[in-house]
């Protein structure tokens, strides 16, 4: 007993080349994976770049900047469509018209002019100057927005005369009655 | 993004354009009637109501000589009716149809009819057919017999041609002295059948509900 605690007693003679070749054998595993990306992630490090790399990400960057421009844009565009449409119907869709004929027989008649939704109401719409075809015929051919209209005859700017051909509407809301015209799409 | 857009483009457009004033409807009316008007205009776009009828409506009163208060009744009126009528047809109804189905309910015709008559033309605009409809109604057919007749030529898939073609019969028929629901009946039975099937009895009488 006393021999063995004699021998443990005495100092361990290390090698001084043991560091190096233990090191060395270390150096020799392969790194794990895991250790190695994070390592090469947080290592500080030198990096080189060409005059031409950063003319790459200088053209990347300005592309995707690009490109999310014009996303937010159609985006905006998208967005301010129904709107726009609900506010001003007639600013960005312009009404298809087809040419509609008049017709009214009033043989007493000195001037017949059309009136209706489809030129504000107004008897001196140039357009809707009916002109006199003889035997008691007036008749006028304008254009007309496709689309249900209410109209009417002004005989001698006094006399408001329905289409006695057309259909009638019933909306009699000023005492004086108008006629319903559908103008179909041509399409 | 989305949200934001909405929220700029729309209080940049409607801003101005709540304080706007037609300038046609300023030409024509005097500024209390205008005034009115142009409150009853907004509130109808605010309702998504198409709101040139309710202009339209203004420019006739003007046209034809009408008082400021009956103007802004009339425009009233008509966006009530608009709004019953919008409520009675099918989501995406246009402007046309609203102001057709409007003139309907004015001649009596009631919603449920207008539902039942957009019901039976499905996507197919009912324009004509209210026009027409209305037409009757004017021309004293009794107005369940004008809703029936007018029901089975849309079942029918008949077209907007035909409808007018149809309503120019019954006019010159009334106009020769046939009694209103004979004839509208006796000519919707000879379009239908020309379609495939003959129209059922109408109802005799009494109003929509």
């Amino acid at each position: 007993m006393d021999r063995i605690a004699r021998e443990l007693r005495q100092p361990v003679r290390v090698s001084s080349s043991l560091d190096d070749r233990v090191m060395s054998a270390v150096r020799q595993v392969p790194p794990h994976a895991r250790a190695s990306l994070w390592s090469r992630l947080t290592t500080p490090r030198s990096v080189m770049v060409t005059p031409l790399t950063w003319g790459v990400l200088a053209a990347s960057l300005a592309l995707f900047a690009a490109l999310g421009a014009a996303h937010a844009y159609q985006d905006v565009h998208r967005a301010a469509a129904p709107i726009a449409k609900a506010l001003f119907p007639k600013a960005d869709t312009p009404q298809r018209a087809q040419r509609v004929q008049f017709v009214l027989v009033a043989p007493d008649a000195k001037k017949v002019a059309v009136v209706g939704d489809f030129n504000g109401w107004d008897a001196s719409h140039a357009a809707f100057q009916a002109k006199h075809r003889g035997g008691g015929v007036w008749s006028v051919t304008a254009p007309v927005p496709v689309g249900h209209h209410r109209y009417s005859f002004v005989v001698d700017d006094s006399v408001w005369v329905a289409d006695p051909t057309a259909p009638r509407a019933v909306d009699n809301d000023f005492g004086m009655p108008n006629s319903a015209l559908v103008v179909p799409n041509p399409e | 993004m989305n949200r934001l857009a909405r929220a700029f483009v729309a209080l940049t457009l409607v801003a101005p354009a709540a304080r706007a004033q037609d300038p046609s409807l300023a030409a024509k009316l005097d500024r209390p009637t205008l005034l009115a008007v142009t409150a009853i205009i907004d509130s109808a776009r605010a309702a998504k109501l198409p709101t040139k009828p309710l202009r339209d409506k203004a420019l006739e009163g003007a046209a034809k000589g009408s008082d400021g208060p009956n103007i802004v009744v009339a425009v009233h009126h008509l966006s009530i009716r608009m709004g019953s009528a919008k409520r009675a047809l099918r989501p995406g109804a246009g402007t046309d149809e609203i102001k057709a189905a409007a003139g309907a309910l004015d001649a009596g015709v009631s919603t449920h009819d207008l539902a039942r008559l957009q019901s039976a033309a499905g996507k197919r605009p009912v324009t004509m057919s209210l026009a027409v409809l209305t037409d009757l109604i004017g021309r004293q057919v009794p107005i369940p017999t004008a809703t029936d007749l007018v029901l089975q030529l849309e079942r029918s898939g008949v077209k907007d041609g035909e409808l007018s073609l149809f309503q120019r019969n019954v006019r010159a028929d009334i106009d020769r002295g046939a009694d209103p629901a004979a004839a509208a009946t006796t000519r919707a039975r000879g379009l239908v059948q020309r379609g495939g099937g003959a129209p059922t009895s109408p109802r005799s009488s009494g109003r929509a509900d």
